[in-house]
């Protein structure tokens, strides 16, 4: 608690904003996804351990532990985007959210069924499918919670009429994405292929298409907002990219389809349009460098939530993007597949671009109407390097392991469990970095937490 | 580009999508009941923790997907009845299912050997011992 003050102490008020009730609860949102990001970093370690100590005793078996941490590893980057979205299309738009009442309704609503999946899937309750465990009413109740973030936000952008921007447009259109795309995902398939296919309508085209609208919306209403780019630059091109990011998306699903069963043309699909994905990365990389070849870094404030956008950037380009091409090649992809390097794309991808831009965000939120101390400052950027050294070294311990695994087992065809024995000592560097990593994730809580105590204490510019 | 441009856009290759991922995966042959039953109990063990099918799943175990082409369903059934050992542990057991469970899991895997996978998993160059 004492460390926590004092990361938020002396903290400078600045200038007011434009304040809406719906900004106010976005907050809530914010805070809770970085308490689910830290409650995910204790899980996998205690996961991660599972696998390099024989015998690990544990109240909650390695498979549901596993279950829990995929779950985790969605649910809190949807939570977050729940409020940023709120955030953001109430500031773009400068009017209140459609019912301010439903934006409340529908934070307790997720919370609940996303803190039931993780406690049904503790008592070892779920239903067996990777990224999506749980009782699919409880996946039901999640999108019941999407269909009233959308319909909010649809009645918000309608009586907006003609004011519709851009950025308020891509990300209202990136939620409806998000709960099209959950909705097949509530009932049970025996058909395995479908079953398959319907899993990485979630785990491929949220990751890669639902929440990179809402991620250049963000970015495009944060450019704007804070003055580091100007709105008809930006607005040129949101359109073209979120286009883009929509159709290369979601034909590029064809990289998840090779082997499960669909027909040999989705070998082409999928590697072609991979390679349109590259696109709209791009054009964001653009963005952001024009921002911030003209940005002036004056308040800490901004400086910690650009560090936070650019580590996102960082892997958005390798982890993600140039490691993505490369497992994406059918021959490569053979090999590679179903071997740790999978897991490495995943933890640089999903944390490395996904989870720093919504942290950048709810950092953003929170510290509304506040400055960090040069102390707080420090811790944060403490957590951000540890995040990053974690993150790498995890990053490339799994891509060794998962290369060795490609090689040793898949190429020369030893066994699967000898070589298991030959890449535990990547799995312990894994360990190794995850705590570094872990570190960095409950410190940055801890400075998220200081921001909002701080900023709760004197709510700026309240009507 | 303009708003309705978009929107569209986004809506076309939605339903387009949809559409042609309801042709691709039709099965060749219809999952019998049995290997539906024991598609259940896969699940209902989340097996998919450890074991990757298809390429896509945990770890910690052997990909299952043509788990059948190494070994008999009898030799299947018995070691999910009577587990070993699951190295690298020195005393826990690989997860245990009742027979009958393991009975109809097993058609499920058979099932899942005759879908195809293209060419997966990859032939290896030179035949490894598989234990
Ligand atoms: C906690 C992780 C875990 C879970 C859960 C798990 N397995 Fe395993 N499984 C393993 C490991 C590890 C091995 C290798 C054990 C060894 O060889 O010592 C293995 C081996 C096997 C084998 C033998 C493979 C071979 O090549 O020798 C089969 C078959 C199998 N598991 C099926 C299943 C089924 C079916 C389920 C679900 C009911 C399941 N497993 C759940 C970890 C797991
Ligand atoms: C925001 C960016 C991205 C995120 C969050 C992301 C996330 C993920 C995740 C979580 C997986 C693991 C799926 C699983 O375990 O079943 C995965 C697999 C994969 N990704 Fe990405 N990814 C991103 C970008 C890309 C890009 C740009 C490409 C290619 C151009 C790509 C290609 C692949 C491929 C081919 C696989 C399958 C690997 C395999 O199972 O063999 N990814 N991705
Ligand atoms: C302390 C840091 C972390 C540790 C130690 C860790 C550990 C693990 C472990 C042990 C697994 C299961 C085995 C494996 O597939 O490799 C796993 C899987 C996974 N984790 Fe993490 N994790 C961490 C952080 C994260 C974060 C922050 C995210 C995303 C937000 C994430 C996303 C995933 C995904 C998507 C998978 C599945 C990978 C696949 O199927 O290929 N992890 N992680």
């Amino acid at each position: 608690m004492k460390l926590l003050r004092s990361l938020a102490l002396a903290a400078r008020p600045v200038q007011p904003e434009p304040h809406f009730r719906a900004q106010q609860f976005s907050r809530i949102y914010c805070l809770t996804a970085a308490g689910l990001f830290a409650l995910q970093a204790i899980v996998a370690m205690l996961g991660a351990l599972d696998l390099v100590i024989p015998d690990l005793p544990s109240p909650i078996p390695f498979e549901y532990g596993r279950a829990i941490h995929l779950g985790l590893a969605e649910m809190w980057p949807l939570i977050a985007t729940m409020g940023m979205v709120y955030f953001f299309v109430t500031a773009e738009l400068k009017r209140e959210i459609y019912s301010p009442r439903l934006a409340r309704w529908q934070f307790w609503l997720a919370l609940a069924f996303t803190l039931s999946i993780y406690g049904t899937l503790a008592l070892r309750i779920g239903n067996g499918r990777e990224f999506l465990d749980g009782l699919p009413v409880l996946y039901l109740g999640l999108c019941s919670t999407l269909a009233v973030a959308v319909y909010n936000l649809l009645r918000t952008l309608l009586a907006s009429g003609k004011q519709v921007t851009p950025a308020a447009v891509t990300m209202t259109v990136g939620m409806v994405f998000l709960l099209l795309l959950l909705l097949p995902n509530t009932i049970h398939y025996s058909n395995p292929i479908a079953d398959e296919a319907t899993k990485f309508w979630v785990v491929h085209l949220w990751e890669e298409m639902a929440f990179e609208l809402t991620s250049a919306g963000f970015i495009a209403a944060f450019f704007i907002t804070s003055g580091i780019a100007v709105r008809s630059q930006v607005e040129k091109w949101l359109y073209l990219e979120a286009s883009f990011a929509v159709a290369a998306g979601l034909y590029s699903t064809g990289h998840h389809y090779y082997w499960i069963g669909f027909p040999a043309i989705w070998l082409a699909i999928g590697s072609l349009v991979s390679l349109l994905q590259v696109i709209p990365v791009g054009m964001l990389v653009h963005m952001t460098y024009k921002g911030l070849k003209a940005a002036k870094l004056t308040s800490k404030r901004e400086k910690l939530t650009l560090w936070l956008v650019l580590s996102s950037l960082f892997y958005h380009v390798t982890g993600a993007s140039l490691l993505g091409l490369l497992i994406t090649v059918p021959w490569v992809n053979l090999y590679m597949h179903g071997t740790y390097v999978t897991s490495g794309h995943a933890h640089l991808a999903l944390f490395g671009s996904l989870g720093f831009v919504v942290l950048a965000g709810c950092y953003y939120i929170l510290s509304r109407g506040s400055e960090p101390s040069s102390r707080g400052y420090k811790a944060a950027v403490v957590a951000v390097v540890l995040l990053n050294v974690g993150l790498v070294i995890m990053g490339s311990a799994l891509i060794v392991a998962g290369t060795l695994q490609s090689y040793l087992w898949r190429f020369l065809g030893n066994s699967f469990m000898q070589v298991s024995a030959v890449i535990n000592p990547y799995l312990i560097l894994r360990v190794l970095g995850g705590s570094l990593f872990a570190l960095g994730d409950l410190l940055l809580f801890g400075v998220l937490f200081g921001a909002w105590r701080q900023t709760k204490a004197h709510p700026v510019g309240k009507p | 580009m303009k708003l309705r441009t978009f929107l569209v856009l986004s809506g076309l290759s939605f339903v387009l999508f949809v559409a042609v991922n309801l042709i691709s995966w039709q099965l060749p042959l219809a999952i019998p009941q049995s290997a539906a039953a024991g598609k259940l109990v896969w699940q209902h063990h989340n097996c998919i923790s450890c074991h990757t099918l298809f390429g896509n799943g945990g770890y910690v175990g052997e990909d299952l997907t043509h788990i059948v082409a190494k070994y008999s369903s009898s030799e299947l059934v018995t070691y999910l009845v009577n587990p070993p050992v699951m190295r690298p542990n020195k005393h826990t057991l690989h997860p245990a299912l009742s027979e009958p469970d393991a009975e109809q899991l097993v058609t499920y895997l058979e099932y899942v050997r005759t879908l195809p996978t293209l060419g997966w998993p990859p032939q290896p160059e030179k035949a490894g011992d598989y234990r």
